[in-house]
């Protein structure tokens, strides 16, 4: 009989990471310490706000794609989608039936891949389709090779396996964050979210009653998030995600209401509010 | 009733707050519970730890699983193992991203679970994994088990971790997720040692068995190893259902057993 560690060698490959639990930082640290290369330096990510953007309907929406269409002679991109209205109701129709995190993110990203059907509808015969998760991953850039642009679900693919979130049952990882995520994945040049604010003010100009407050034109993600304040128009994940982002060094809060906005913000213009990494 | 006014206030907070308001989510916190899954069991089988063993390993704890779904209803998650840490080692040295590692590594699950579901096929055991898990009550009833890969899908999307590349969600996190969303009963971690210690035992003599700890406690201590990916410990803290998990020794046979039966015969965990 060999002994079970004889057995054990038998049966590895050999690599740096052998025999590993993954767990111990110390050894891990020398295999997978090598800088990540961009697979994708060229792409902008453009997310399109649900509640911001396309619950607006034909006024916010059609402007909006006309610019995207105009930028396409310059710009490769990735048009991430978010779900809005919808999402809210599934939210509180599932809640109350008693259904898990899990289940709230799997009904609320069937609602962005919706609204990422439109906008691909739109732009169809500029030669713009909508790609599923799957094709994201691993298809982008034969799609980016034959069309100026490609939209997705801003949703990440996190469904059923979603975070419980730390308070309450709402998904934590829904669009800006998953928009977010894939731009650093590919090591995109810029990520763009398209709202319908100018960026961040220290008091939500859609409910301040003695003005807008301060806006916020240049602010580090971990100096916003120790200001805490009671509404962003970004997701708080995205600004704790970018203290571990590989690439993206900032990104920037537009309103897509504003025309020339977009087009501007694709080209480095700074005309919103621009979060950078700061820790 | 109370629970109306609670249901209509939620209602109304969803429509008008941004998902990140504090009271929405404390709203959303009053939500009834409804467990999907109750009476079913997660079993993970872990990667390196058995299934790279071969047969010397998987054959008794295969044997041991057909005779516990004649009582318990299991879904059986698999690790991935020494192909992923090949995979993660080639594609962190040539600068890849944790995305590509994620999508990569969670193929290495994929083929483990193949080849235990080919093992169980006889007994009626399927292999699930995607939309597959929408049929995952009809297999459970009928068969009484089922496997799936056990690694989430975040694929590109996975979380960057604050160091190198390798994904910081596998597939003990996948594996948990899954009994956290289906409210399952219990939530098992089949591994090649006794249960947690203070260090490697297979490397660290002095390392030391913990029987049971809280997950406070286990952050705490800051281990530089764990039997258990680290994330899943803050994942466990705002558990609902898996608050409770088990790390066993699957080469020592019939303590899958003693743990479906909820018996203590290794390190249990708990969300304090």
């Amino acid at each position: 009989m060999p002994s079970s560690d004889h057995l054990f060698s038998s049966k590895d490959v050999p690599s740096s990471l052998m025999r590993q639990t993954l767990l111990d930082r110390e050894l891990v640290r020398p295999a997978t310490d090598r800088p990540v290369i961009r697979l994708l330096p060229w792409l902008h990510v453009v997310t399109i706000g649900g509640r911001s953007i396309m619950d607006r309907g034909r006024d916010a929406i059609l402007p909006l794609v006309e610019e995207l269409r105009a930028a396409f002679a310059k710009h490769r991109m990735l048009i991430a989608t978010g779900p809005g209205i919808r999402a809210r109701h599934v939210f509180g129709v599932a809640l109350d039936l008693g259904m898990p995190t899990g289940v709230l993110a799997s009904l609320a990203s069937t609602e962005a891949e919706q609204n990422g059907h439109i906008i691909a509808a739109l732009l169809a015969e500029d030669g713009v389709s909508y790609l599923p998760h799957t094709s994201v991953s691993h298809q982008l850039a034969v799609h980016l090779s034959a069309s100026p642009a490609a939209v997705s679900n801003g949703f990440p693919p996190y469904e059923l396996f979603e975070f419980p979130p730390p308070v309450g049952k709402i998904p934590p990882h829904r669009t800006d964050t998953g928009a977010f995520l894939i731009a650093d994945a590919y090591g995109a040049a810029r990520t763009i979210y398209v709202k319908d604010v100018d960026g961040v003010y220290t008091r939500d100009p859609a409910t301040a009653a003695d003005g807008d407050g301060e806006f916020l034109s240049r602010v580090g993600a971990a100096e916003l998030l120790a200001m805490d304040l009671p509404s962003l128009p970004i997701d708080r994940l995205v600004l704790d995600l970018m203290a571990n982002a590989k690439h993206q060094e900032e990104i920037q809060i537009v309103n897509g209401l504003t025309r020339g906005n977009v087009t501007k913000a694709l080209r480095g213009e700074h005309v919103g509010t621009i979060i950078y990494k700061d820790s | 009733m109370a629970d109306q006014e609670d249901a209509g206030a939620l209602q109304s907070l969803l429509m008008s707050r941004s998902l990140t308001d504090a009271e929405l989510l404390e709203a959303s916190d009053t939500a009834p519970d409804y467990a999907i899954l109750p009476d079913a069991n997660v079993v993970k089988i872990g990667g390196q730890s058995l299934i790279d063993r071969g047969r010397a390993a998987i054959y008794p704890i295969v044997e041991e699983l057909v005779r516990a779904k004649d009582e318990h209803q299991l879904m059986i998650g698999t690790g991935a193992g020494t192909r992923a840490r090949h995979l993660y080692a080639l594609a962190a040295d040539l600068g890849l991203p944790t995305g590509v590692l994620t999508d990569i590594g969670s193929a290495v699950a994929g083929q483990n679970a193949q080849m235990l579901g080919h093992l169980m096929a006889r007994h009626g055991v399927p292999v699930v994994g995607g939309a597959g898990f929408g049929a995952l009550a009809l297999y459970l009833s009928e068969c009484g088990a089922v496997v799936f890969p056990g690694m989430p899908p975040y694929d590109m999307w996975q979380h960057v971790p604050s160091e190198g590349v390798i994904p910081p969600y596998r597939t003990d996190s996948g594996c948990w997720v899954v009994a956290e969303v289906y409210g399952a009963r219990s939530m098992i971690f089949v591994k090649d040692e006794d249960g947690l210690y203070t260090a490697n035992p297979k490397t660290d003599p002095d390392a030391k068995l913990i029987e049971s700890i809280t997950v406070d406690e286990l952050i705490a201590m800051d281990l530089p190893d764990l039997v258990i990916e680290r994330p899943l410990l803050e994942l466990m803290r705002h558990a609902r259902y898996a608050t409770t998990i088990q790390v066993i020794n699957g080469l020592k046979p019939g303590l899958i057993t003693r743990a479906l039966a909820g018996e203590h015969v290794g390190t249990m965990i708990t969300a304090a």
